[in-house]
């Protein structure tokens, strides 16, 4: 999932949403549960979004409001339930052969795209090959970097090749970038008119003010709660509590727990749900004052995460281990040293040859998110206490991600995105070949193993037993320091009804929600 | 030759040449600025796209083309009408600016309006005793005015209305004075409020200053010793010359305006051409940065060249350069 | 803060030598310049405290245990959600708005009076160019200039510097060149260069001593300004980079937190607001001092 500052004002984000770190796992719209909203009303759902979505093609999607909006425009192959996990979406969970290299979807009977159009294998092999083809503009093309080709044999199956077995390739088809789009419209009239088979159907745009949905009556999973949906662009937050207050808008997220408080009253009710995210202190080994493995668990040993998330978060996160994804979790307490331990980090200094602490630079962005440089000052002072003297820099979101894609930096405060599956979680940032390695600096010939082993592992027990071997290899070695995982506040004015606040502040259930 | 010299032909000269340069410093300063539309739009995702993903996302955005060769061809488009296109929102510049632009201008007339009503008077009131307490008073309110710096007085203002009384209608969707005039007025009023707040102090001190100066001035003083009365000599010979330098300055002030109320705007989610700029800049839209910087230059520049050649005519003494 | 005010505030002050010295001091004997005076004093002193390391705590030294405490015993001005100290932050605040207040008006007054005297001095095609550059400045919307000089630059106290230095240095220009006009006809400096001098050092000796006066009060007044930008920039977080303290970074820090611990807007918001009074009070006292027009008194 990329993430995104929500404080639009300092974030000059009013511009929008730069990602921070890949993958979405945000499902589409939502699985089959029950639930449809209260039918007979016709009035029009607010939702306070901070900046306009930079993104009409799903495949692009990037931005975080890009996602919120498209995700109730499109639907995807596959969705996710509460947990993160691949259920049924367009089609039913994939039928995979013995050798776990072909998938095959039988898609549901009756769909159609919101311009008449049936919506039939021939659409998804369309969106599937769009995403795959070289020049394409897809932020999405990494998904299918293990398939080979995808058929439609008839209308309602579709079925893809693998090169080599891919236990994470579900998970990727749950994303709002991989939602289907109609064959028969050109993609450009797709960028300002988009059509989709999601809840809600376009109708019009103003650009930086609101772009407002009507419901789509032919929905396949039920009739959608409200008549309009309207996403309605306030860039700063105190407006947006505001806004709450007065009741003019309906909906709104935030990532900062005083703000959310602030948001609560008698006629405004707040959700607190967990992410998959992560906010991480990348530490890079390939920079010479980390190379040494005793320099790096130094800098564990000195963090207090309990700290960083009361002070940088106030409060709002969890302490976490490297893995989110909710079957495969990390162990958070499973490290050499869980709580900070001063006289630890100093044996280990000793060991490193620097007895006396290091300098060490370190990178934040401003802009990105919320919490990041509040978390640099944090760990500045915590570490300044056993003598390893960080050098904060802080940098404006273009630069910050500029250097961090180049792995031009010693060490940096980061907050990626999770996902249901470890492996895309991961793969691209710890084994020797994935597309991050240079900007995670640390690889070895035991993770490339795991890596391998739990991709082409389909057992879930088997596969949760690899990739708790593979935590430990992240942790015993400091590659990384991880700190928390944030939690999201969603504000709901009670008049909207079945409501369900999904974590990661997913919106792939708000179809249900109606207006009393 | 001869037309090359005179001061107006030099006047539309200089202004653009000013144009010129100003869209040179928006060109160069957008390249400078690290990152391009493609970190901007993918953020941390861009690390995964293709080589050849990246040279088509290139060639897309128009960066695949060298510096001289990007500018020309922008320039080209605005000197045949043709301002650029937003990647993000696929409208074009005209039409982003077509919206953004009526709102920034009602915007700035009304918040000049503000500082006119609250600026002028108190001058007015200042000026007629030099010295004395009520003057001392409108001096200290119009210090506070300066001093407070107005993103503080805007957050302050918008969350104790809208905590203490429920008031905030910004928080609704904007409407344009034609779509729905009396939200449209409603949702000027606190920006309006925040912006005239910060106008008024020095159209008070211009008030004030001519007032003070033009008393002193022998005409003022020979009328007086002709017995014009008192009333018609404030009105008619004081207050109307004292204008003059008002209006010159508030003309300045309309000018800077429309240039973007850019904390105004973005505080209080006024969809004008100030957040029109901000956001290219965030997402790198060069096309939008620049034709928008090119249109406001323009305005500023054509307003002061309208204040000045009033200027001429109002006041000979002007004409000489 | 526009640019507008600013040029419109360009003190009408006298060149005229003899009255120069009075005039000063009697811009000290106003209450309003007393007040000035006092004012930023205070702020001086505070400012000067973290310069020497005599604030009560490192302003960046964190106790999370003692966060978000109410102004006190041990803390004057309370803490903020670090646990930091606020009294020393907005002493550390105050001495980087002065700093970077003072570097970029010192830049753009050299730099600015530079060439509007050159203009002023030589005219023609000298005038020309420094008029196109000063028109480009001024017609660039003045916050949106500074915002993308500051994206453009490795951000630090130096180059938000510089940054609100281009955005000021036309405004330098114009003050500078108008009384060159003057003044490069006026009696004793044609008499100086009639006798042969060059034209550079009656510059020197004639026409830049003379302007004096009305530098003084541009000069105070824009710190002021330039106070306030580096507040709007830090805000829009384009100013110092944290974790120096910047009263704009600390005032939009503490908004959110402005319902649970009021005092972390109020002081910074307070400091804020004092230096650039006493900077106006200051400014205004001065131009009321050397301006005939309006009388001694103000």
């Amino acid at each position: 999932m990329y993430k995104v500052s929500r404080t639009g004002r300092r974030a000059l984000s009013a511009g929008a949403a730069v990602a921070t770190a890949t993958l979405l796992v945000a499902g589409c719209s939502g699985n089959a549960s029950q639930g449809s909203g209260s039918a007979g009303s016709d009035s029009t759902l607010v939702f306070g979004i901070t900046a306009d979505p930079t993104q009409m093609v799903p495949w692009t999607s990037t931005s975080e409001q890009s996602i919120q909006v498209l995700s109730q425009v499109y639907s995807t192959l596959l969705d996710t339930d509460a947990d993160h996990n691949p259920i049924a979406g367009l089609a039913e969970l994939p039928k995979i052969s013995a050798d776990g290299m072909t998938y095959t979807f039988a898609l549901k009977k009756g769909l159609k795209f919101t311009n008449g159009s049936a919506l039939d294998a021939t659409d998804v092999k369309y969106t599937f090959d769009k995403i795959m083809d070289p020049d394409s503009k897809a932020s999405s093309r990494s998904y299918f970097a293990s398939v080979a080709g995808v058929q439609a044999p008839d209308p309602n199956t579709v079925v893809v090749k693998l090169k080599k077995p891919d236990a994470s390739f579900p998970v990727g088809l749950t994303g709002v970038n991989t939602g289907i789009v109609p064959s028969d419209v050109a993609v450009d009239s797709l960028e300002t008119k988009p059509v989709g088979s999601g809840p809600y159907q376009f109708v019009s745009r103003t650009p930086n003010e609101s772009i407002t949905l009507q419901r789509n009556p032919d929905f396949s999973e039920g009739k959608p709660g409200a008549a309009k949906l309207e996403f309605r662009i306030i860039p700063d937050d105190q407006s947006m509590v505001s806004a709450l207050k007065t009741g003019s808008i309906d909906v709104a997220v935030f990532d900062n727990p005083v703000t959310a408080k602030t948001a609560t009253s008698d006629k405004v009710k707040v959700d607190t749900v967990s992410s998959l995210q992560y906010h991480v202190l990348q530490l890079r080994a390939a920079a010479p004052v980390l190379t040494n493995v005793n320099a790096r668990l130094a800098i564990q040993c000195a963090i207090a995460r309990k700290e960083v998330v009361d002070s940088a978060a106030l409060g709002a996160g969890d302490i976490t281990g490297p893995i989110t994804s909710p079957e495969f979790k990390s162990d958070p307490d499973a490290q050499p040293c869980a709580t900070q331990d001063l006289a630890k980090a100093k044996d280990y200094l000793a060991k490193a040859g620097k007895p006396g602490g290091f300098a060490l630079n370190l990178i934040t962005s401003q802009g990105l998110y919320s919490t990041a440089v509040n978390e640099a000052q944090n760990v500045q002072a915590q570490l300044g206490k056993v003598g390893i003297k960080v050098n904060v820099q802080t940098l404006d979101s273009n630069t910050y991600v500029q250097k961090w894609l180049a792995g031009d930096f010693e060490a940096a405060i980061a907050q990626n995105g999770g996902s249901a599956d470890p492996n895309t979680m991961y793969a691209r940032y710890f084994t020797s070949t994935g597309s991050y390695n240079k900007v995670a600096g640390y690889s070895s010939p035991e993770l490339d193993k795991l890596f391998a082993e739990g991709i082409a592992t389909t057992d879930t027990a088997k596969r949760q037993a690899i990739y708790k071997q593979l935590s430990d290899q992240l942790v015993n070695n400091a590659a990384w320091v991880w700190l928390f995982t944030p939690k999201e506040f969603i504000a709901v004015n009670t008049k909207v009804k079945n409501f369900e606040a999904r974590s990661d502040a997913s919106l792939s259930t708000l179809w249900k929600a109606s207006l009393s | 030759m001869m037309y090359l010299r005179h001061p107006i032909t030099r006047r539309v000269g200089e202004a653009v040449l000013t144009l010129v340069g100003v869209s040179v410093l928006t060109f160069v300063l957008l390249r400078v600025v690290p990152g391009n539309q493609i970190t901007a739009s993918y953020g941390t995702a861009a690390g995964e796209l293709s080589p050849e993903q990246v040279r088509s996302l290139e060639a897309y955005y128009g960066l695949d083309k060298s510096l001289p060769v990007q500018y020309f061809d922008w320039l080209r488009g605005v000197l045949t009408g043709n301002l650029g296109v937003s990647t993000t929102s696929h409208v074009s510049v005209a039409q982003l600016t077509g919206q953004a632009l009526p709102n920034t201008i009602e915007l700035a007339v009304l918040s000049i309006l503000v500082g006119l009503l609250l600026g002028v008077p108190l001058g007015v009131l200042a000026a007629s005793r030099p010295g004395k307490s009520r003057d001392n008073l409108t001096q200290l309110s119009s210090l506070l005015a300066l001093s407070v710096p107005s993103f503080l007085l805007a957050t302050v203002l918008a969350s104790w209305l809208a905590n203490n009384f429920g008031w905030y209608p910004n928080g609704e969707g904007f409407r344009t004075l034609v779509q729905d005039p009396g939200l449209n007025l409603q949702q000027m009023i606190l920006p309006v409020l925040v912006l005239g707040i910060s106008i008024a102090p020095p159209v008070l001190q211009t008030t004030r200053t001519a007032i003070l100066a033009i008393r002193a001035e022998d005409y003022v003083r020979t009328a007086r010793a002709k017995g014009v009365p008192e009333r018609r000599l404030q009105t008619r010979h004081i207050l109307r010359n004292a204008l003059i330098p008002v209006v010159t300055m508030t003309g300045l002030q309309f000018g800077f305006l429309l240039g973007g109320a850019l904390v105004a705007e973005q505080i209080f989610a006024i969809p004008g051409i100030g957040r029109q700029v901000l956001l290219g800049l965030t997402q790198k839209e060069y096309a939008v940065v620049q034709s928008t910087v090119l249109i406001i230059a323009t305005m500023f520049v054509l307003v002061n060249l309208l204040t000045d050649l009033v200027y001429r005519v109002v006041d000979p003494k002007a004409r000489v350069r | 803060m526009s640019a507008a005010t600013e040029l419109n505030n360009v003190p009408d002050v006298p060149i005229d030598a003899t009255r120069r010295k009075r005039a000063w001091l009697a811009a000290f004997r106003t209450p309003a310049g007393i007040i000035g005076v006092i004012l930023m004093l205070l702020v001086l002193v505070v400012a000067l405290l973290s310069l020497f390391g005599l604030t009560p705590y490192d302003p960046a030294h964190q106790n999370v245990a003692d966060s978000l405490k109410a102004p006190g015993s041990g803390h004057l001005f309370g803490t903020d959600q670090f646990g930091r100290d606020i009294f020393s932050r907005v002493s550390s605040g105050l001495a980087n708005s002065l700093r970077i207040a003072i570097v970029s008006v010192a830049a753009a007054a050299i730099a600015g009076t530079v060439l509007g005297v050159l203009g002023g001095y030589y005219q023609g095609v000298v005038d020309r160019i420094v008029g196109v550059v000063t028109n480009v400045l001024f017609a660039f919307p003045s916050l949106l200039l500074a915002l993308a000089l500051a994206a453009t630059l490795k951000r630090n106290w130096l180059t938000v510097s510089i940054s609100i230095a281009i955005v000021y240095l036309p405004i330098f220009a114009r003050v500078a060149r108008g009384p060159v006009l003057t003044l490069r006809t006026a009696d004793y400096v044609l008499a100086s260069t009639a006798i042969g001098r060059s034209r550079f050092s009656t510059l020197f000796e004639h026409v830049l001593p003379n302007m004096r006066g009305i530098l003084v009060v541009q000069i105070t007044l824009s710190l002021s300004w330039a106070i306030l930008t580096e507040a709007s920039l830090s805000f829009l977080g384009f100013g110092t980079p944290p974790p120096a303290a910047s009263l704009g970074g600390m005032v939009y820090d503490a908004q959110t937190l402005s319902s649970v611990a009021p005092w972390m807007l109020l002081f910074p918001g307070i400091a804020l607001i004092v230096a650039v009074i006493g900077l106006n009070l200051l400014g205004d006292s001065l131009r009321a001092a050397l301006d005939p027009r309006t009388g001694s008194r103000r």
